[in-house]
């Protein structure tokens, strides 16, 4: 591996966050498709940690109150994210209390640790190790979408399950802070910049290396 | 023309071969031809560069084109139809946003209406306003700006995700009450598979570099 590989932001150069286009960045704009040009995406860190923080916040709500009310025969049920669950594995249907799992409870939780790890490790308080971090962020992105699927099914119970007083499905005040925890942490990876994890490691790499051969090009 | 005569690759604008940045670490290449079907890697952190997509813009037109004709019979057609203690009803992507609504949590209502409707649709149109013109080396009027909100629009089209959430669903409902599959499920789960052959159907670079040349 070469170490000396050179970067776009030596030379001046920022690709098109939209486009890919490469451009000297003095331009501002890409000549292509007209989108502002950034080296690094701009307040990157401030940003991801300020929807961290956000989508933090209604977290327990999100998990604690319940994301819909079931009304049968004058039962009425509150259920949340965990109940949800609970009762696919009571009822034994254990491929579906696994996906649930995965998607609503344990997705969020590893993508907001993860992303946290990720702003430490560009700020420099952990090492950087951008080959496996850039993967862990490859794959954050990747699957945040999929924790809406609790959110669909109320959409989809909701609709469904209307027969008045016999039996009934409402929203509860957990659907919409969950719908916020998923889409606060989908911005908050996008607004994260992976290269900066790389940067990082070039610090480093100088700060090794005490006398760096001056003018090798 | 520096290019390789056995690879079969898009029109490149002119000045070729240009400089690209990895969006992992930023290092620089040239953005040399790779043949068809495979993908070009960062040298430095290995992901993926760009790909060269074979028939690329015959497939996203096919594909976007297909996906909204379903997206009409999806809306058209039943969907999941419900039958407890002799009522029926009936679910439908509009139904699933609209009930939300008006129940109380017009927030999430929308949120599923732009994730599950408005996002697809702009999606599958987008590609087939931008690629279909381009079959024939033209630009669409305001092309750029399609193709500029297909990149944004890109992460909340969720189908994939809501037809999880039906299955779940299903799972859910099950005991309780008879569910009968419409033509509009079938067609959704085929709509499901459309979209996502169509986005990745071309490269994103592919796409701009095609656009530039035609609109020079």
């Amino acid at each position: 591996m070469n170490p000396r590989l050179p970067r776009a932001i030596d030379q001046g150069l920022a690709s098109c966050h939209v486009c890919g286009k490469v451009t000297p960045v003095v331009a501002h704009r890409c000549p292509r498709c007209g989108s502002a040009l950034h080296l690094r995406k701009p307040a990157s860190l401030k940003r991801t940690v300020a929807l961290l923080l956000a989508a933090l916040a209604l977290y327990a709500p999100a998990n604690m109150l319940p994301v819909m009310t079931i009304s049968e025969i004058g039962n009425v049920m509150a259920s949340t994210i965990l109940q949800g669950m609970v009762e696919f594995w009571r009822r034994e249907a254990y491929p579906i209390a696994i996906v649930i799992f995965v998607a609503s409870i344990m997705i969020p939780i590893v993508k907001i640790v993860a992303l946290v790890w990720l702003c430490a490790a560009a700020s420099g308080k952990v090492h950087p190790s951008p080959r496996i971090l850039g993967r862990i962020y490859w794959f954050t992105e990747l699957l945040g979408r999929w924790s809406m699927v609790d959110i669909f099914v109320v959409s989809i119970l909701v609709a469904l399950v209307q027969f008045g007083a016999y039996m009934n499905v409402t929203p509860g005040p957990g659907a919409l802070a969950f719908a916020g925890v998923v889409v606060l942490t989908m911005f908050a990876a996008m607004s994260f910049d992976p290269r900066l994890l790389w940067d990082r490691l070039e610090i480093l790499n100088a700060a090794k290396t005490p006398q760096p051969p001056p003018d090798r090009e | 023309m520096k290019r390789a005569s056995s690879i079969t690759t898009w029109p490149k604008p002119a000045g070729a071969p240009h400089p690209v940045a990895c969006h992992f670490c930023d290092t620089l290449h040239d953005a040399a031809a790779v043949p068809e079907g495979t993908a070009a890697r960062c040298k430095r952190c290995g992901a993926v560069l760009y790909q060269n997509r074979a028939a690329s813009l015959v497939r996203v037109t096919a594909f976007s084109l297909t996906a909204l004709i379903l997206m009409g019979i999806v809306n058209l057609f039943p969907f999941l139809t419900m039958e407890a203690n002799g009522i029926k009803t009936e679910l439908s992507l509009f139904r699933a946003a609209r009930e939300l609504i008006r129940e109380g949590s017009p927030a999430i209502g929308w949120c599923v209406a732009i994730f599950t409707i408005v996002a697809p649709l702009v999606m599958a149109g987008g590609m087939l306003y931008v690629c279909g013109p381009l079959l024939r080396g033209r630009a669409a009027p305001g092309a750029r700006h399609v193709a500029r909100w297909l990149g944004h629009t890109e992460p909340w089209n969720m189908i994939e995700v809501f037809l999880l959430g039906v299955l779940v669903s299903l799972m859910k409902l099950g005991k309780m009450a008879d569910l009968y599959f419409g033509v509009g499920f079938w067609a959704f789960a085929a709509l499901m598979v459309c979209m996502a052959a169509a986005v990745a159907g071309i490269d994103r670079n592919e796409l701009w570099d095609r656009l530039e040349v035609a609109e020079e």
